[in-house]
């Protein structure tokens, strides 16, 4: 140990350095927390909370059934029932459509992998339940927080052909979204 | 007998005083730690009950009062409740001889009443010393009678703890005792009238300034082994949380607990006495006599005397924060070389040159 060092130990330099960096932090107090319930923080803009099942203006549902999104899950959150539309062969849709919260991670690639975006993120986090069951959601419950979360709906587009499903992907010579 | 049953009465009095304000300093301290240590760490401490949380402590104390008390199967049901018990009346009973301010004497019907200290005993340093080992015994009972591994490894690190640091602050205050020439506090307070330079942490004979008998080197092994001997961190290894989950009082809940952990702050308040009467000067203020008496209003002087050593008191309760603040546990090899081969040489030492400036600069 050289001198320098000894010297340090023996007048307890590091700690009185230490009580020194505490002590600045209660002259220069500013918390960093913020009085959660009460006042909460900013939200940024591609926050992912809560998800939910959307419509179009008209009030139909945009879902088509074709899982997807349950294929995409990471965590298996997503079951998907898929039927035909009565009377309409061609036309699928979710028959029904659960969602085990409780196992959800929030990572979006469910909302990436829909072709027609019938799934979105709201900005809701605070689904804190007594029953974890009560985190099972099934499809109106999913489609009520679509309703609260996204008022402003798409328009259904004009397909070129009534049987024809429509998917945004890669079909250029169908017609696409407006921006 | 009417005598005998008059300072039953007055002893009474001075002790439900004595205790309220200790439970009252007690209750203000687990606020005020929690809110300091929030301020050092950029946080804010509690803030819902009342205005910035000042009604936390009554809050802490009806929920503790409601709580289920569980005692766990297999454990010593006796000595699983009398652990606690002991803990808490041994750490009040310390303040017994603890003078808070001048040693005045009052005269009621040729009765000798000293209203500042309950008992001026002349053995007063070691009636403290012996009362915090007791302190241990609560612990190390509690630790046992549970019938749970992290209480009995919480007791077990406490009894050695106590046994090694307890050696310490013995030594350290016998640098103390050889200047005053006494073990009562009411006359170690006493000696060390007339300035800051007179308190024994800077150790002026009485009639110079050089700091001759200077005793900071035991101050300061008097402090740190305080700071163990409560169980506080750095050296809370007793009840280690990552560790231990709570220590000694890993099984107990509700009343039982809030006595342990009041217990805790009153044996914090009862070393930050000893410390403040020791070394500190106690009640007198770092100037010759007090402001009251230059303006006139001599009979009004005890109110500075008790402001001066309220204010040490909560002096050294704001470094027990400020420590806990800053540092982290010792591990515990740590603890037991820094106890017996750092801190036991130093007081050792002190003890010898203190002696040795004493024989030949006598106070």
């Amino acid at each position: 140990m050289t001198f320098k060092a000894w010297i340090k130990t023996v007048t307890f330099y590091e700690l009185i350095v230490g009580m020194k960096a505490t002590m600045s932090h209660l002259l220069h107090y500013k918390p960093i927390t913020l009085q959660y319930p009460h006042e909460k923080r900013t939200l940024p803009d591609n926050y992912r909370g809560m998800l939910s099942l959307l419509r179009y203006d008209d009030g139909t549902e945009k879902c088509v059934g074709c899982d997807l999104c349950e294929a995409a899950c990471p965590s298996r959150v997503i079951r998907v029932v898929s039927a035909e539309v009565p009377g309409e062969p061609t036309k699928r849709y979710s028959k029904e459509y659960y969602m085990d919260m409780t196992r959800c991670l929030f990572c979006g690639l469910c909302v990436d992998a829909c072709p027609v975006d019938a799934l979105g993120m709201t900005r809701e986090y605070e689904w804190a339940v007594y029953d974890k069951r009560q985190l099972h959601l099934n499809k109106e419950q999913l489609l009520a927080i679509g309703d609260r979360s996204f008022p402003v709906r798409e328009k259904q587009l004009e397909l070129q052909h009534p049987n024809v499903a429509f998917f945004n992907v890669a079909f250029k010579h169908l017609p696409q979204k407006p921006d | 007998m009417t005598e005998l049953s008059l300072r039953l009465a007055v002893s009474f009095v001075q002790i439900l005083a004595e205790c309220s304000i200790v439970m009252l300093t007690v209750a203000i301290m687990t606020l005020a730690e929690r809110k300091v240590l929030g301020w050092m760490q950029d946080r804010m401490g509690p803030m819902e009950v009342g205005p910035y949380g000042i009604l936390q402590p009554l809050a802490d104390g009806v929920k503790l009062f409601f709580k289920e008390d569980i005692v766990p199967a297999g454990a010593n049901k006796a000595m699983f409740a009398l652990a606690p018990m002991l803990t808490m009346v041994v750490s009040l009973i310390g303040f017994a001889v603890i003078p808070f301010g001048p040693n005045v004497t009052l005269d009621i019907n040729g009765l000798m009443i000293k209203p500042f200290v309950i008992a001026d005993i002349n053995i007063g340093i070691l009636y403290i010393l012996a009362i915090a080992s007791i302190g241990a015994y609560g612990i190390i009972l509690g630790g046992w009678s549970s019938n749970s591994k992290y209480s009995l490894l919480g007791g077990l690190r406490s009894a050695a703890q106590v046994i090694s640091y307890e050696l310490n602050v013995g030594l350290a205050i016998v640098g103390v005792l050889l200047l005053s020439g006494s073990l009562s506090l009411v006359e170690i307070t006493e000696a060390q009238a007339g300035g800051f330079w007179h308190w024994f942490i800077w150790g002026a004979r009485p009639d110079g300034f050089f700091p001759i008998h200077t005793q900071v080197f035991a101050f300061v092994v008097f402090l740190i082994s305080g700071v163990a001997e409560t169980n506080r961190i750095p050296f809370d290894l007793p009840e280690a949380e990552s560790e231990l989950v709570a220590g000694f009082f890993t099984e107990y809940s509700g009343m039982k607990f809030a006595f342990f952990v009041s217990a805790e702050y009153a044996s914090m308040v009862l070393v930050s006495c000893v410390a403040a009467s020791l070394f500190l000067g106690g009640w007198n203020a770092p100037y010759p006599g007090t402001i009251f008496e230059y303006i006139g209003l001599e009979e009004l002087a005890w109110i500075e005397h008790i402001m001066w050593f309220a204010g040490k008191v909560y002096f050294f309760l704001f470094v027990f924060i400020w420590l806990r603040a800053t540092l982290p546990r010792l591990r515990y090899d740590q603890l037991m070389r820094f106890g017996w081969k750092v801190l036991l040489p130093i007081a050792l030492a002190n003890i010898i040159i203190t002696a040795i400036t004493v024989y030949f600069f006598p106070r």
